[in-house]
């Protein structure tokens, strides 16, 4: 074993013009602003996390029930209750400065015009590392994902974000699609930094009883392990379709999963889900992917980016890649 | 205080008739910090399914040994795997989380209205409230005998606990709210109502509070998904004089207890 092996391996990793100091980033909508979870976990550790998502206004959400548990998952119809932006960088943000972890935050809209408001006052606050385009949530009536289920759209969204800040510009795509790589490249073409994959599969969960859905708001976003080996083959065909870096999401709740993801192509991952399983994921995640470079002999988690061993793979056109 | 996330030991598991046990762990700062009406979010062991953690109401705690008790009824998954563990078996455990009860003034007595697995949070409760020099009296509602499990400890407190069931098998023959109904009937005395149970329940004792201005408090036990709020599962329409527009609290930490009157109940004026 050489010396620079025997040493921690390298986690930090650069995506799309963040600099995180590993690849784990707490998820949207899974991890509120990053101030629950002071003092459970140490925030200081996390590469990075990203915001509940955001609109101008603070909004109520969906009626209840909003989660049901499923196989190996969760069912959520959430409707992006939050405070809105400018409550967020107000009392949120300078309570987050506390700790040595990329900020970035989900930007919503119901419009156009509403996703690059948002962005332009993320973009003058202070302690943001990145903005997240939310155009994938499939539990909204207007926005979400119907600005990512119709490539137009994403691009005419991520180009107005793109326009109205500076910082990296990341869109969270939405599985619920025919052809991802069709949307990451939208994405690129407008301007975006890197892309996020996946969003919740669109589901519903149906009370035989009643006769009615579970949720309240009839159908819901899938997450949690049910979801991962969808979301490995959306991130990787993203990541054969761009340039730009794909950041890997869907059910990662230990180091082989996340390892599934960036083997696949991804250069950081979120973690979603299983926050809520167990705040201490992060740890374990992180020790699992310093262990598996150890035992494989690398020293850096940036050498098992893209290094799916395929040999039969398909074609891109394919893949409708 | 901060909730603490770690593996806790079981150390017994006591079953009870049907699908009731008692589970004693150990996790020295819920055993310490815990209050009335706190909870903890809990999973056994580390299998996958069922995905999420479960919350429960912290039934007793003794600092000393570090250790907590819980009083599960076996429902589903997650309850069925919680039942099974042996001791020394690990759970993952999230807690002491939540808002606690808050002791009625001085000189009030304290009515603890619960129904079935509604009876967690008030032994702890008696605890505290006799530890305080006040007063209490629990009404345990259940469909039959055998779903009121928990009476010896109130009993061995000397608080006095007025059973009622739907069939008739022990104390009172009907609803709890009923037996809470003729107690108030016969009394002067000011009193503070408590409820822990059903939905239903609940709505019922926070409508005798409303007819009778009483204060009451009521704990809620809606779905929940991580325990901190950051899921945003567990809300529940609230509305009160500080903040007069209806609005979502979560029940995991800014209840599961709320004054009863600030909860929007369904089909209620206002109701989502």
């Amino acid at each position: 074993m050489t010396e620079a092996i025997a040493a921690a391996p390298r986690l930090a990793v650069e995506v799309g013009g963040l600099r995180l100091k590993n690849p784990l980033i707490a998820a949207s909508g899974t991890f509120g602003y990053g101030v629950e979870y002071a003092g459970i976990l140490d925030l200081s550790s996390l590469g990075g996390l990203v915001s509940k998502g955001l609109y101008l206004a603070p909004r109520d959400g969906c009626a209840t029930p909003r989660i049901v548990e499923t196989p190996s998952g969760l069912l959520n119809a959430i409707g992006l209750q939050g405070v809105g932006v400018r409550a967020f960088v107000e009392k949120v943000l300078p309570a987050l400065s506390a700790y040595d972890t990329a900020v970035l935050v989900n930007v919503c809209g119901d419009t156009v015009e509403e996703y690059a408001e948002v962005t332009r006052i993320v973009d003058q606050a202070e302690g943001v590392a990145g903005v997240e385009i939310n155009i994938s949530c499939p539990n909204v009536k207007k926005g979400g994902m119907a600005f990512g289920g119709d490539p137009r759209m994403t691009s005419e969204v991520v180009s107005a974000v793109r326009k109205a800040t500076r910082l990296p510009v990341i869109p969270k795509l939405s599985p619920n699609v025919a052809d991802i790589a069709v949307f990451a490249r939208a994405s690129e073409e407008a301007g975006a930094d890197a892309v996020s994959c996946i969003n919740t599969v669109l589901g519903l969960v149906v009370d035989v009883e009643a006769r009615r859905p579970r949720l309240a708001f009839g159908t819901g976003g899938l997450s949690g392990p049910a979801i991962r080996p969808i979301a490995v083959r959306m991130a990787w065909q993203a990541a054969r379709a761009v340039k730009i870096p794909v950041i890997g999401i869907g059910g990662i709740a230990c180091a082989t999963d996340a390892l599934e993801f960036l083997i696949a192509g991804c250069r950081a991952v979120q973690i979603g889900t299983a926050n809520f399983v167990d705040p201490g994921v992060y740890d374990r995640v992180r020790d699992g992917l310093a262990d598996y470079l150890r035992r494989h002999g690398l020293d850096d988690i940036n050498r098992v980016v893209g290094t799916l061993r395929y040999p039969g793979l398909p074609v891109a056109e394919e893949l409708g890649g | 205080m901060t909730p603490i996330n770690k593996d806790a030991v079981l150390v017994s598991r006591q079953p009870l008739g049907g699908p009731y046990v008692l589970l004693t762990l150990r996790h020295a700062e819920v055993a310490r910090a815990s209050r009335a009406g706190q909870f903890v979010m809990i999973k056994a062991g580390t299998s996958a399914e069922p995905p999420l953690r479960r919350p429960f109401s912290i039934l007793t705690v003794d600092p000393a040994a570090e250790t907590f008790r819980l009083f599960l009824k076996t429902i589903g998954a997650g309850t069925r795997a919680l039942a099974a563990l042996a001791p020394g078996d690990l759970a993952q455990c999230l807690g002491p989380l939540g808002k606690p009860f808050t002791a009625p003034p001085p000189g009030r007595e304290a009515l603890l209205v619960a129904g079935g697995y509604g009876i967690a949070p008030f032994h702890l409760f008696c605890e505290e409230l006799l530890r305080a020099g006040g007063r209490a009296r629990v009404f345990y509602g259940g469909r039959t005998a055998a779903d009121l499990q928990v009476r010896e400890p109130f009993a061995a407190m000397g608080v006095p606990l007025v059973p009622t069931t739907d069939d008739g098998s022990l104390g009172h023959h009907g609803r709890v709210t009923e037996a809470v109904e003729q107690y108030l009937d016969a009394k002067t005395g000011p009193v503070a109502l408590y409820a822990c149970g059903p939905d239903a329940m609940l709505h019922a004792v926070a409508r005798l509070a409303a007819r009778r201005s009483l204060p009451a408090q009521v704990s809620l036990d809606p779905w929940m998904g991580c325990g901190v709020g950051t899921c945003l599962g567990c809300v529940v329409w609230t509305q009160s004089a500080a903040e007069p527009r209806a609005h979502y609290r979560c029940a995991c930490t800014e209840g599961p207890v709320f004054d009863a009157r600030e909860v929007v109940w369904p089909g209620e004026d206002g109701a989502r």
